[in-house]
Parts: structure tokens; C-alpha cells; sequence
């Protein structure tokens, strides 16, 4: 199911970004898309380094707490950038997005993604751990872990679909 | 000389069986590419938590030294993941990834990168435990620590470029460019 309309997909291809995109290939090419890459990396390093430290993997000399806090600093601005980098991209090829599955699959995996960091997880681990149920620590960790995957892997198939 | 060479190397690898079968496959190679890009939130994510570490950005709180040390192995281990999944779609497009410019230039930038850090790991090691618990790294190991996220910056975007065939040998290009793309006379 789309959540916007197909005009918004053709006024995005005619706006000024879209223009850029479409016309500068280099510009596409680097701004956008390796540019989004970098920003993945940053996006899922922070995602990583906190939720292995919460299950126990990396890190277990370090208070998860200082762990989740910088990790999630270092996660809002990856997520400006690459929310800022996909909007670019997306503008460019807009009209064949809103016909790829692939797009539309990564969008509710991106929104699921958002609303779990700022809505459970965050919330989740502001406090001091230790007062938390361990068992629901890890499976927060697994399923955040999950869902940045899935945003990534979606991403990534709506070049091939 | 050394592209005819370079060149009959991929041709040989391009008529195995199997790297017709992994090019030919939609399935196999769309999912060893992403996987190979996936991975980039292993390696380089932990790679960019310790270089930012080094720079004073993340866990200024925390011994710079202990992070290194404790994200090494996560680290490791993507790269090992990224270096089976990189092999493997050279090795299904040998031909094409020679004679790409962007190829050659990643591949620089990743040697850059490899020496880089095996410096980078010694000079830390050699004067861990005088500054460990500072914010910020000495400035020697900052300036390996800022050169190391721009190497790799650039090894992530030539890896991209690879997909592009704006300098590819079919197109007329100048000399220098040309011997540089890896391009023979036929």
C-alpha cells in the first residue's frame, strides 16, 4: 500500500532536488548515494555498539548506560543525514519509486525503525539498566538490530527490483 | 604491460564456471552485494566509533585504548565478512571491475587504509597507558585516527562509482585516464 499519492512522486521529480538528482549524475552519484552509504555506516555502528553491549557482546567493561547515550548521540545525526541523503536520492527517481516494492517495503520498515528508537527504545534505556528486566533488554537489542537491518536490506533491494 | 596482464587474469577468472554461474544468478550476486554493503555497519561502524573515540567525540568517559580493543574483534570480523563478499563479486565480474577506474582507485584507498591502521595500531599500543583516559587522543594519533575516516569515506565512495561507466574503456578517453582505467589496444 502507498502512503502518498502518485502527484506528490511526480511534483518531487520536478522540484528542485529532484532536478539535481535527475541531471547531475556525479552529484547523485556522491552526495546521495555514497554520502547515504557513509551515513549507514555511522547509523549502524551506533545501533550496533549499543544493542551488542546490551546483549552482552562488546563492551562489557563499560556501563551500558554510557554506551546507549553516546551511541544514540552519534545515531540522531547519522539519521539527519541519511534521511537527508534518501529524501535526495528519492526526489530524483521519484515516479519509479512509487511503483517499486522494494521502496514502499523500506518505508514501513524505516517508520517502524524511527517510532521503536524514539518511542520504546530511548525511553527504554534513558534510565539506570539495572533497574530494567534483563530479558526485555535483550529483546529490545535483538529487535532493534532487526529492524536496521531490514531498513538496510530494503534499501538496498529497490536497486534491484 | 601490466593491464594486458591484469587483463588476461580476469578474462581466465570470467570463464570459470562459477563466476558465470554467481554473475548469471539474480538471487546469489543482488545478495553478495548486500551483504557487502550491509556489513559496512560492522566494519566501518565500529571502525568509526574508535576513530571518533580517538578525535574526542564519543565516550570521552571511557579509555580510548579499551575501545579500541574492545570493538577489535566486531570490527574483525566485518571486514572478514566484507573481504569474502568483496572477493567473490570481483570474482563475478573480473573483466568489468579491472577496467574500472573507481575499482583501481578503492583499491588504493583500501591499501592507504590497511597501512594506515597497522601504523595507527602501533603507535597507539606503543604509548597506551599515558593517555588513555584523556578526551582526546595525542595529536599524532588523531591525525591517523581523521586520515583513517577519510580513507575510508573514499573506499566507500569509489565502491559505489564501480556501478557507474562514465570512465569505462568502451568510451573514448584521454591517455592517461585510459592506461589508468586499465585499458588495452585491442
Amino acid at each position: 500500500m502507498e502512503l502518498l499519492p502518485l502527484s506528490f512522486f511526480e511534483w518531487a521529480e520536478t522540484s528542485f532536488l529532484g532536478y539535481i538528482g535527475k541531471n547531475y549524475g556525479g552529484i547523485y552519484a556522491t552526495f546521495g548515494q555514497s554520502l547515504h552509504l557513509i551515513s549507514l555506516a555511522v547509523l549502524g555502528g551506533s545501533v550496533l555498539v549499543s544493542d551488542l553491549r546490551l546483549l552482552g557482546v562488546v563492551l562489557k567493561d563499560v556501563p551500558s548506560e554510557v554506551v546507549a547515550d553516546q551511541a544514540h548521540k552519534v545515531f540522531r545525526i547519522a539519521l539527519i543525514f541519511i534521511l537527508a541523503t534518501g529524501l535526495f536520492m528519492a526526489a530524483a527517481i521519484a515516479q519509479k519509486l512509487f511503483y517499486n516494492a522494494a521502496f514502499w517495503a523500506k518505508m514501513y520498515a524505516l517508520i517502524a525503525g524511527i517510532l521503536f528508537v524514539f518511542l520504546v527504545r530511548r525511553p527504554l534505556l534513558k534510565g539506570d539498566h539495572s533497574q530494567l528486566n534483563p530479558l526485555a533488554v535483550k529483546l529490545v537489542a535483538v529487535a532493534s538490530i532487526l529492524v536496521w537491518v531490514s531498513v538496510a536490506a530494503t534499501g538496498r533491494w529497490i536497486g534491484f527490483s | 604491460m601490466i593491464n594486458e596482464l591484469l587483463l588476461q587474469f580476469a578474462e581466465w577468472l570470467y570463464a570459470t564456471g562459477w563466476s558465470r554461474a554467481i554473475e548469471e544468478s539474480f538471487y546469489l550476486y543482488n545478495w553478495i552485494e548486500t551483504t557487502h554493503v550491509l556489513t559496512v555497519m560492522l566494519s566501518l561502524g565500529m571502525l568509526i566509533f574508535i576513530d571518533l573515540r580517538m578525535l574526542g567525540f564519543v565516550m570521552p568517559t571511557v579509555s580510548a585504548v579499551k575501545i579500541a580493543q574492545r570493538l577489535n574483534i566486531a570490527m574483525m570480523i566485518g571486514f572478514a565478512i566484507m573481504f569474502v563478499t568483496g572477493v567473490l563479486l570481483f570474482y563475478a565480474k573480473p573483466v568489468y571491475s579491472i577496467q574500472s577506474i573507481w575499482f583501481r582507485i578503492k583499491m588504493l584507498l583500501l591499501l592507504g587504509a590497511f597501512v594506515n591502521a597497522v601504523i595507527f595500531h602501533k603507535r597507539m599500543m606503543a604509548s597506551a597507558g599515558t593517555w588513555d583516559n584523556e578526551p582526546k587522543a595525542p595529536r599524532h594519533l588523531q591525525i591517523g585516527a581523521a586520515l583513517s575516516l577519510g580513507l575510508w569515506a573514499g573506499v566507500v565512495t569509489t565502491g559505489r562509482l564501480i556501478a557507474y561507466d562514465w570512465y569505462s574503456c568502451y568510451r573514448d578517453l584521454p591517455g592517461l585516464l585510459s592506461w589508468a582505467a586499465g585499458c588495452v589496444a585491442e
